[in-house]
């Protein structure tokens, strides 16, 4: 016995030992790089596919619940039918949510083991308890809101109505923990004065690391960002199924679901540029050094192409509007004060001036802002001047007009390099017209474009109720430029959202993690636009697909329900 | 006849287009704007003349089917092509710049880190093994009563550690990019800071050291608004290592052209 004891010990000290040897003898793991594309393209591509598949998971679920409540409480079933469709289409692509998800993690992983496993850790409660876990209830509810939609009608729509609010809210909730980490990565929260950021970090809570300067103008602006993509989405899905539709009845549907989408998309991004100013603002107030990097050093053309982005996001938003008031009867009655066509076309200059005189917080310029804004509506009710008018064509021609000029100027920059550094005499604009390249007079163009949106905007719904709307006769052009706005728009998404991760420089976690990787540099926009335009693409073709699959452009449609759900003329 | 009134639409619209694309190259010339900006002005008259060109533009024929497909395929790749070329038209900012900026910037900190230190165990077991290599080879041909020469290589790490402490200073201004706010030598900066020409006489060593490394100490006169708002970054104690540090300074100590209106410093606390 004492033999057989022995002798097990010392076969077990063996095999210790042998697993001791063994396992000093494992080689360590081989470093990843991606193939073709490197490291750091290969993990832009499958953040960006990532950020679109959630911007459109969170984004369309907040116009669904408007579009079912409005159904709800006008009686009206088209709007629900739009809602449903709209969350069908979500439900098929949450799974391209999750799929991109994990791809993005395992290749961040793969790629950039050591900064990956470092962030990680300092939001280890994020990842690994509070995201899934809020990622597991929206999923239930998400599934629950779908298919419950059928059963829970009549009395229980309102809880239906309420499902949908809590889904909107679990959804907010997760983009604002997931985007804790990812604007802690462009700014680091600070310490008091005299406490460097290192020291910092060793003592910081995980609400210290969350609530940094860039969370909330990042939350916003996603949230906002997310309203206009699902406003967009429906209506590239419109489209689609408009020229799919093979009866009166479905075109005149899926016309009026483009125009819905259209407004809610239009809509939201009028608020964009604002919400794009303030996290600009905070990331230039946390560091004065990225202000230059964006604007004038090696960004400088990104914000270029985003200038020409947005003049061509305005410019189909209102051509849309064109197309759609030549279908309405009776728009030829339509007018408009001739003040508000003056107010356009003098925005820019006048604005500018006084944005230059009075920089904001100061007050002054509200002044201007205001005679230009109310001046209109006041004088248009001066007997005299009331028959100063213009027709709604004539006023959407100005508009057409002011958008150029606006794009021009937002457009101009100080000198046609891509870093100042290079800068010559003959790039370079002339003394006497630096203040085209300036804030103030960027501001007054982004005003005038937001400002004549919205002018046709009221235009277009007083010829709505004023006339009489031919649902289902638009010009086929226009299903075009709902696809043009949907591209265009998740295009720049992925121009700004490139832009932000390289506001970083060479830092993975601005400041504090350096990137001492080879890739650390500023892509070319060339390169960048390749790739940003390749995701589009991709990301079209899944939209597209599931689209096809869920809805079935010009496939049999179910039997109508009495209560039609195809919109009569508006009156 | 819709077709005839739409050409026609378009020759007028193009023709007013050329025109006012005309004028405005013309006033730009006058009032002293680049070539560059001239052609901007005339692309943007041409664009307003297409838009308007598509205000007239007859309705468009509904597709169906394949046509459809098609259609919306030609459609993806136009806005595709026109995107990439659009960004690729404008001037691109060469990344070999920068990556030689970064290298110099990090590569102190590259050194000091993990990574660095195993990095530089490799390369110098590499160099080791070169030489090795080499002297056998060398015993190989010349046989074992042969004199050796051992051919020491050049330092990787060489230059910069010997060079100018000034000069060395001068580069940190470049790699720091104070440039971006601070003019110096007529160039730079957009008044975002002080211009710093004469500083050297202004402030001390020490003082320009305590400025840098805390900024809020010290406040150059008239520049209240940017000093209350912090603009004056104050990473650069964790950034920038003791050696930078010492090197910039000594180059700021330099700067004493008493011809630049330079901004009396004040010390705060």
């Amino acid at each position: 016995m004492r033999t057989l004891t022995r002798s097990a010990w010392v076969i077990f000290g063996l095999m210790v030992c042998g697993a001791t040897v063994a396992y000093a003898q494992v080689p360590d793991a081989p470093t990843v790089d991606f193939p073709y594309v490197g490291n750091r393209t290969a993990v832009w591509v499958v953040a960006n596919l990532h950020i679109l598949f959630a911007a459109f998971i969170l984004g369309a679920p907040i116009f669904a619940v408007v579009a079912e409540w409005l159904g709800h409480k006008n009686n009206d079933p088209k709007y629900d039918r739009l809602a449903k469709e709209v969350i069908k289409v979500t439900v098929i692509l949450y799974s391209m949510t999750a799929l991109t998800g994990g791809l993005f993690l395992f290749v961040l992983l793969g790629t950039y083991p050591d900064f990956s496993t470092w962030l990680i850790k300092h939001f280890f409660l994020v990842f690994a308890v509070i995201y899934p876990l809020l990622f597991i209830l929206e999923t239930i509810v998400l599934y629950t809101y779908f298919y419950s939609w059928d059963s829970m009608k009549g009395s229980l729509k309102g809880r239906h109505i309420a499902l949908g609010v809590l889904l909107n809210l679990v959804g907010m909730v997760t983009l604002f923990v997931i985007d804790g980490p990812t604007s802690f990565m462009n700014t680091p929260t600070k310490a008091a004065e005299g406490v460097s950021l290192i020291e910092f970090m060793e003592t910081a809570t995980l609400w210290d690391k969350m609530s940094n300067f860039s969370w909330m103008p990042l939350n916003l602006h996603r949230m906002v960002g997310n309203v206009t993509f699902g406003g967009f989405i429906a209506g590239l899905i419109a489209a689609y199924m408009y020229m799919g539709a093979k009866t009166d009845e479905e075109r005149s549907y899926y016309d009026w679901m483009g125009f819905v989408g259209n407004m809610i998309g239009v809509g939201a991004l009028l608020l964009l540029p604002f919400m794009g100013y303030i996290l600009a603002y905070e990331l230039c107030d946390y560091d004065a050094s990225i202000c230059p990097y964006m604007m004038a050093d090696q960004l400088s053309m990104f914000f270029e192409m985003q200038g020409a982005m947005i003049g061509l996001i305005f410019l189909a938003s209102n051509y849309y509007i064109w197309l759609s008031l030549k279908r309405i009867e009776g728009v030829e009655k339509i007018r408009m004060s001739g003040f508000v066509a003056l107010a356009v076309l003098i925005m820019p200059a006048v604005m500018g001036v006084a944005w230059k005189m009075f920089p904001p917080p100061e007050w002054q310029s509200l002044i201007f802002l205001g005679a230009l804004v109310f001046g209109p509506m006041v004088l248009a009710r001066v007997p005299g001047l009331k028959n100063f008018t213009v027709s709604a064509f004539t006023m959407i021609k100005i508009g057409f007009l002011m958008i150029v000029v606006a794009d021009a100027i937002w457009m101009t920059p100080h000198g046609f390099v891509a870093t100042q550094g290079l800068a010559t005499h003959d790039l370079e604009l002339p003394e006497w017209a630096q203040e085209l390249a300036l804030m103030p007079a960027k501001n007054a163009a982004a005003f005038t474009l937001v400002f004549l949106t919205i002018v046709n905007y009221i235009m277009y719904n007083r010829a709505i109720k004023q006339g009489t709307i031919i649902w289902g006769k638009i010009d086929f052009a226009s299903q075009f430029v709902l696809i043009f706005l949907a591209f265009s728009a998740i295009w720049t998404m992925g121009l700004m959202g490139t832009v932000r991760s390289l506001t970083r420089k060479y830092y993975h976690v601005y400041n504090l993690v350096p990137d001492f990787t080879a890739e650390a540099f500023t892509p070319t926009l060339a390169y960048s636009a390749w790739w940003i335009t390749a995701v589009t693409i991709v990301f079209f073709a899944v939209v597209s697909f599931a689209v096809f699959v869920t809805l079935r452009p010009g496939g049999s449609k179910s039997v109508v329900p009495s209560g039609s759900t195809v919109p009569v003329e508006a009156k | 006849m819709a077709n005839q009134s739409f050409t026609k639409s378009i020759l007028k619209k193009t023709t007013i287009g050329l025109i006012i694309g005309g004028l405005l190259v013309v006033g730009a010339q006058q009032t002293h704007f680049p070539a560059i900006f001239q052609i901007m002005f005339f692309l943007y008259a041409m664009l307003g003349s297409a838009v308007f060109i598509l205000l007239d533009a007859p309705p468009m024929k509904r597709l169906e089917g394949i046509k459809a497909v098609a259609a919306l395929l030609v459609f993806y790749v136009l806005l595709s092509g026109m995107y990439i070329a659009g960004a690729t038209i404008l001037p691109q900012f060469d990344p070999t710049i920068e990556a030689g900026k970064i290298e110099k910037v990090l590569r102190m900190r590259k050194a000091r880190s993990q990574q660095g230190k195993a990095d530089e165990l490799i390369t110098r077991a590499k160099a080791l093994d070169e030489r090795a290599k080499a002297i056998s080879k060398q015993l190989a041909s010349l046989g074992a009563a042969a004199k050796v020469e051992v051919v020491e290589s050049a330092s990787a790490t060489s230059g910069a550690a010997s060079g100018d402490l000034v000069a060395l200073g001068k580069e940190q201004w470049e790699l720091q990019e104070c440039y971006n706010c601070h003019k110096l030598f007529g160039s730079g900066g957009k008044k975002r800071g002080p211009v710093l020409d004469n500083i050297g006489n202004l402030m001390t060593s020490e003082q320009l050291r305590e400025k840098l490394l805390y900024p809020k100490k010290w406040k150059a006169e008239g520049f209240d608004k940017q000093y209350k708002k912090g603009k004056m970054p104050d990473k650069y104690r964790d950034l920038m290592f003791d050696e930078e540090v010492d090197a910039l300074i000594a180059f700021l100590a330099t700067l004493k052209d008493t011809s630049v209106n330079t901004p009396k410093p004040i010390k705060m606390y």
